[in-house]
């Protein structure tokens, strides 16, 4: 009689405690390779429209890839070499244009909302140049490319062998937002540097499938 | 349940079977149901979120640095007052590895164990972040205000300001200091050394009319005699000095040179351990052996002074006479060197490196050193001037007398009574606890500022990140009480644009000058000339038949410093306290070394703890710990100084904890025991050694966590084979043998089992360790502890042989021939035929096409078979997670290579991070790696370039060049494990038999 009394209490406790969980569950994930992992980034940068549309060189932005094992989020200001004039979408400072020609007033200044969070980033002001009085808060992004600590990952090596960013980052100039494509398992590291000492794109190149390589 | 028949009313039953309570589950089925919840709830509980990892990139990019990156800053070491040139490297904004400056000539490019360890005291969490009164919180402005009131006040009546400071090398802050004195009347700079040299500046006052201490140059020495000076370990410049002496000894090649070391001395140090002919004495013999040494010299010289009434010679007349006819020969390139606080004994010194004609050769005085400045009558003075209360302000700078001198703990009260005491130390040490105001100092590597420690060398103090805390450097502080704003960047330019820049006529423009020197970390620039008179023979003819007179008892007493705590200044460096002393292999202690003779004697063992009491009855006495030392005087016991101090208090909890730990402190709370209050003033000078003590037993016993425990590697008579040659793993022969050629190691040939499935047809990467250069000094151990975030273990597990370095060296002693010592690192030898590997089931051990023997921890499950089948024993276990409670420290951390984890084996990678990243570099700028751009963390800072890495399969690397040496051999060689580290054989300079 008590076993079940206890039964029944257990059930009841578990049912409760899996009601808590599971509407978060969507924001868990498990332990594992996060392959497919996506997460909301603080501004909606689009790859796509940046890599894909407008053809920017992935190393315009990740220039630390050729010079440091970190190929490196870009700082806020080099976003600003683009940004200090491009402040919103084509379309939309084109409606804006025609609705001031239709009013017979000069066209107002337009910001996208996502670009606005860069501007207040950098504490810029309403003509984007530096105001002291607004705080300046770096950009927070969540990192998609995770290796454990135990792995030595270094860009270097790879961009000078001449391996395409794609060839782990996937087709990053179709994605809206960033994505962690490949496995980036040990199995899916060692396959690659099997191939490509037989070349990449005809030039010989030296991938060692020591453990050493990227374990220490 | 009613109907059940109750037990509990059976008294017969209860007496012999008492019956239990019935469990509130019954057995089994519950059990199983109530473990299948609480698995399930642990396993609901266990999904928790993926920790998210941010990016944080910079708002706007400096352009000079891109993350990811090491940058290297040219700085100056502040372990000690030598002040060797360094390059600061920092990995995303904080400094993670110092090493030596290699265009700095003084370091070479090299640092000891002190100066590879200090960077841990810039993440250290102790430090003061903000200034202090009356032990509380306060503001820079409050403090200021306060402190300059008070300061106008005491100085309106022309009352006595003190500031007391150790050695101060930089020109800036001299110069700050010298516009403090001046404005505040009345006010004088007192200036000790913790570890004073003070006597041989007196002495040089007496022989050259100036005080100052002599630039030792001992590159150019093929004679070398030492008298109680451990210039090797920690006497005032031991990387200089190594450096210089390794110079002078090099066995191979066509030049070949190898100078001839005798050293005097009544402990073994670390010097004594290299010397080619060691003899003991106790330390009130040093006199007398130099005066008739002396007297032999003079006599050659044809001299009409007479030394005499020193008392017979205590060692051997041939002995004097042998060494005499040595240094004669070798006139002009000898030197002679003491390390005693008696004025007479350094007179003496310096009467004979005169008749030597040492000065101007191996001894320079027109560019003399500015290491050691203190004058310890002056330290002595304002003792006296303390007790009496003509005091009124004190100010600290770099010192702790309060710990460091003698009397000073009993003044304790009149220090805190004066008018103004403020102390600038960094921590709250002991003498900082007692000031009025504590007024913190940078690290420095937070700090802009500069050091002229060896004159015509001027080195720049270059910060290498912002600073931790609401710190303020020196040079500021003082300008604030004087009222000024100045920053300690523009006091050093301004200082350098009128006393540095001047002094070189090669660059016109300041500008120029400076960035150059930012640039290098120190620029040569000759000193105004400072007038030495000639030798005075004067001098000598006072000390006739002066001999100090001292009282004997049964023992002498030699207080000496131990190479990784040296002052006690680094007591709180885990890492330091953990070294193993290079002589006793002791860590976390200090300890009374007795000779064997003299512990027989006494009737005790090691661990046995004795008061040793000095000055009849005064109640200066302290308990310690026996060592019994070989190759010690047996009427000497040695005590280290630099233990007990209070802010080892924190080592408590250092280590893991578990069932059978105990603790790292001993029964006072702190590491180790003070014995600074057995110093003594004697005629105006810090006496260490020669002060008559007693000896008791007590019934204590103390453990102690020695990381060696065999002391000889001499196979006993009855288990040696017959008709079998030795193979001893520490080979050695003498300067003579080696010139001539015949190999002490014979290629030991083998018949191969093992299919050649390791071809090796890239890199073989290999090492050679050579026996005649290493010293002992232990730099590369923590080296090699820095850069690859090697743990601290505590007391306890170092005794249990858990330490974690992956260099060991091994201190050998032999008695044939006379007692002699050597040392062996002892890392991963990387063995072809890995006996480790073999017996590893997860295959967590494996070898690279390149030669290395990889320890990949992800793959390892901890059975330790390789570490059981090791025949070097190098591999070590991860016993625990050891603890890194500190968080700050935990910046110090290496982030090119992983921190293992409780139940992994690690052991040396010849430091693999660095391979990989030259490779990677080379792959990038698409050329070869070349031949030395690889260094190993224990090779880049050996002082006495004693390590070498490089590739054995290029046979014109200088690896494969120095293997060609006939002193080659690999240790243990006859097991056929072929490891890739080979050593050449220790070389001493002895005559032939």
């Amino acid at each position: 009689m008590r076993d079940r009394i206890l039964t029944a209490i257990l059930l009841v406790a578990s049912g409760y405690a899996a009601l808590a969980v599971a509407p978060r569950m969507n924001g868990y994930r498990l332990p594992g390779i996060h392959q497919g992992y996506a997460p909301v980034q603080p501004i909606a940068y689009s790859h796509r429209l940046h890599a894909g549309e407008l053809q920017v060189a992935c190393l315009y932005c990740h220039s630390a890839a050729e010079r440091s094992r970190h190929a490196g989020i870009p700082a806020a200001s080099i976003c600003m070499n683009c940004h200090k004039q491009v402040t919103a979408s084509f379309g939309a400072v084109r409606q804006e244009e025609e609705l001031a020609e239709k009013a017979k007033r000069k066209p107002r200044p337009v910001v996208s909302p996502e670009l606005g969070k860069l501007y207040a980033a950098l504490g810029l002001n309403q003509t984007l140049d530096r105001d002291p009085s607004l705080p300046q808060k770096p950009i927070s992004w969540v990192r998609v490319h995770n290796l454990p600590d135990f792995v030595y990952f270094d860009h270097r090596a790879h961009v000078a062998a001449g391996v395409a960013c794609q060839t782990c980052h996937g087709p990053v100039e179709t994605m809206e937002r960033m994505r962690q494509h490949a496995s980036l398992a040990m199995g899916w590291c060692v396959n690659c540097h099997r191939e490509a000492n037989r070349g990449i794109n005809g030039k010989a190149v030296e991938a060692s499938i020591d453990c050493g390589t990227c374990h220490f | 349940m009613a109907d059940h028949p109750s037990t509990h009313g059976d008294s017969g039953r209860e007496d012999e079977f008492p019956e239990l309570v019935e469990p509130e589950i019954s057995p089994r089925r519950s059990f199983l149901r109530a473990a299948g919840f609480t698995f399930a709830g642990g396993l609901l509980a266990g999904c928790s979120r993926a920790p998210v990892e941010r990016a944080i990139p910079f708002l706007e990019k400096p352009e000079a640095i891109t993350p990811g990156r090491a940058y290297f800053y040219a700085s100056a070491c502040a372990g000690c007052t030598a002040g060797c040139g360094i390059l600061a490297k920092v990995r995303d904004g904080r400094p993670v590895k110092l090493e030596g400056n290699p265009e700095h000539p003084l370091s070479q490019g090299r640092l000891c164990a002190v100066g590879q360890a200090s960077i841990l005291g810039l993440y250290d969490s102790a430090r003061l972040k903000h200034p202090l009164k009356q032990s509380k919180p306060a503001s820079w402005e409050q403090a200021d205000r306060e402190i300059s009131e008070s300061l106008a006040q005491i100085s309106r009546n022309r009352r006595g300001i003190y500031l007391v400071s150790n050695t101060i090398t930089s020109p800036t802050l001299r110069r700050q200091i010298g516009r403090f004195l001046d404005r505040f009347p009345g006010s004088r700079h007192v200036v000790y050394d913790p570890l004073s040299s003070s006597a041989i500046l007196d002495a040089h006052l007496e022989t050259h009319g100036a005080r100052l201490l002599p630039r030792y140059r001992f590159h150019k020495a093929e004679v070398i005699a030492g008298f109680d000076a451990d210039f090797l370990g920690t006497w005032i410049s031991p990387v200089e000095f190594a450096a210089g002496y390794r110079a002078g000894r090099s066995p191979d090649g066509p030049d070949a040179r190898f100078s001839y070391h005798v050293q005097f001395e009544s402990r073994l140090s670390l010097t004594g351990a290299k010397a080619d002919k060691r003899v003991v004495i106790a330390p009130h013999e040093l006199t007398a052996a130099l005066a008739h040494l002396a007297a032999i010299l003079s006599a050659k010289a044809n001299h009409t002074v007479k030394l005499s009434g020193f008392g017979p010679a205590p060692v051997p007349d041939a002995l004097l006479a042998g060494l005499a006819e040595r240094l004669w020969e070798a006139r002009g390139k000898s030197l002679v060197i003491c390390g005693s606080q008696d004025v007479r004994t350094q007179v003496i010194t310096n009467f004979l490196n005169h008749l030597l004609g040492n000065y101007g050769a191996t001894i320079d005085l027109d560019l003399p050193s500015h290491q050691r400045q203190g004058a310890d009558r002056d330290a002595e003075a304002l003792l006296a001037r303390l007790k009496d209360g003509r005091v009124d302000a004190l100010f600290f700078h770099g010192v702790n007398p309060v710990y460091e001198l003698p009397g000073w703990d009993a003044v304790a009260q009149t220090i805190q009574r004066i008018a103004l005491t403020v102390s600038l130390s960094g921590t709250l040490d002991e003498t900082a606890e007692l000031a009025h105001y504590v007024c913190p100092d940078h690290h420095p590597l937070e700090s802009w500022g500069d050091s002229e420690a060896v004159s015509g060398i001027v080195t720049l103090v270059q910060p290498a990140i912002r600073p931790l805390g609401k710190t303020r450097s020196v040079v500021e502080s003082l300008g604030a009480w004087m009222g000024e704003s100045q920053s300690t960047y523009d006091q050093l330019r301004a200082c350098w644009k009128q006393d540095v820049f001047p002094r070189q006529s090669d660059v016109r423009s300041f500008e120029e000058f400076w960035e150059q020197s930012v640039q290098d970390g120190f620029a040569k620039v000759p000193p105004a000339r400072r007038q030495v008179a000639a030798f005075r023979m004067a001098a000598v003819g006072n000390l006739a038949g002066a001999a100090r007179a001292r009282q004997q008892g049964a023992y002498s007493l030699a207080l000496y410093p131990k190479l990784a705590m040296l002052d006690g200044r680094h007591a709180a460096n885990p890492w330091l306290q953990e070294l193993p002393d290079p002589i006793s292999k002791i860590t976390w202690d200090n300890y009374a070394c007795l000779s064997p003779a003299a512990a027989a004697a006494l009737n005790v063992k090691d661990g046995d703890v004795i008061q040793v009491e000095a000055g009849n009855g005064s109640g200066r006495a302290v308990e310690a710990p026996v060592l019994v030392q070989p190759g010690q005087h047996d009427r000497v016991v040695a005590l280290a100084l630099g233990y007990g101090r209070k802010v080892t208090e924190r080592f408590a909890r250092v280590g893991p904890e578990w069932l059978y730990g105990k603790s790292t402190v001993g029964p006072n709370g702190r590491v180790g025991v003070r014995v600074n209050h057995l110093l003594t003033f004697t005629e105006g000078a810090l006496e260490y050694a020669g002060q008559p003590v007693s000896l008791r037993k007590t019934a204590g016993t103390r453990l102690l966590a020695a990381t060696q425990s065999q002391h000889t590697i001499e196979e006993p008579s009855r288990l040696r084979a017959q008709g079998i040659q030795p193979r001893p793993i520490l080979r050695e022969t003498s300067f003579h043998q080696s010139r001539t050629g015949s190999n002490p190691s014979p290629a030991h040939e083998e018949e191969d089992l093992w299919p050649p499935d390791h071809r090796f047809s890239k890199h073989h990467w290999g090492m050679a360790v050579d026996l005649a250069a290493c010293t002992g000094c232990s730099a590369c151990v923590i080296a090699c502890q820095v850069e690859n975030n090697i743990p601290v273990v505590g007391k306890d597990e170092a005794r249990r042989h858990r330490e974690m370095h992956w260099i060991r060296l091994d201190r050998y002693y032999s008695e044939e021939g006379g007692f002699a010592v050597a040392y062996q690192p002892m890392m991963c030898q990387h063995c072809e035929h890995a006996s480790c590997e073999t017996v590893c089931p997860a295959l967590a051990t494996v070898h690279s096409e390149e030669g290395l023997n990889q320890q990949i921890y992800n793959r390892c499950v901890g059975t330790r078979y390789c570490a059981n089948n090791c025949p070097y024993k190098v591999r070590r276990f991860n016993w625990f997670d050891y603890r890194r409670e500190d968080r700050l420290q935990n910046m110090v951390l290496n982030p090119d290579i992983a921190v293992r984890s409780r139940g992994v084996m690690e052991k040396c990678s010849f430091c693999i991070q660095r391979i990989q990243e030259a490779k990677i570099e080379a792959k990038r700028r698409g050329v070869p790696v070349a031949d030395g751009d690889i260094e190993t963390a224990c090779q880049q800072t050996c002082p006495s370039n004693a390590i070498l890495f490089g590739d054995l399969n290029d046979p014109h690397s200088a690896l494969s060049r120095l293997l060609k040496s006939p002193r080659r051999y690999r240790v243990l060689e006859e097991l056929n494990e072929r490891p890739s580290v080979h050593y050449l054989a220790l070389v001493r300079n002895r005559e032939e038999t």
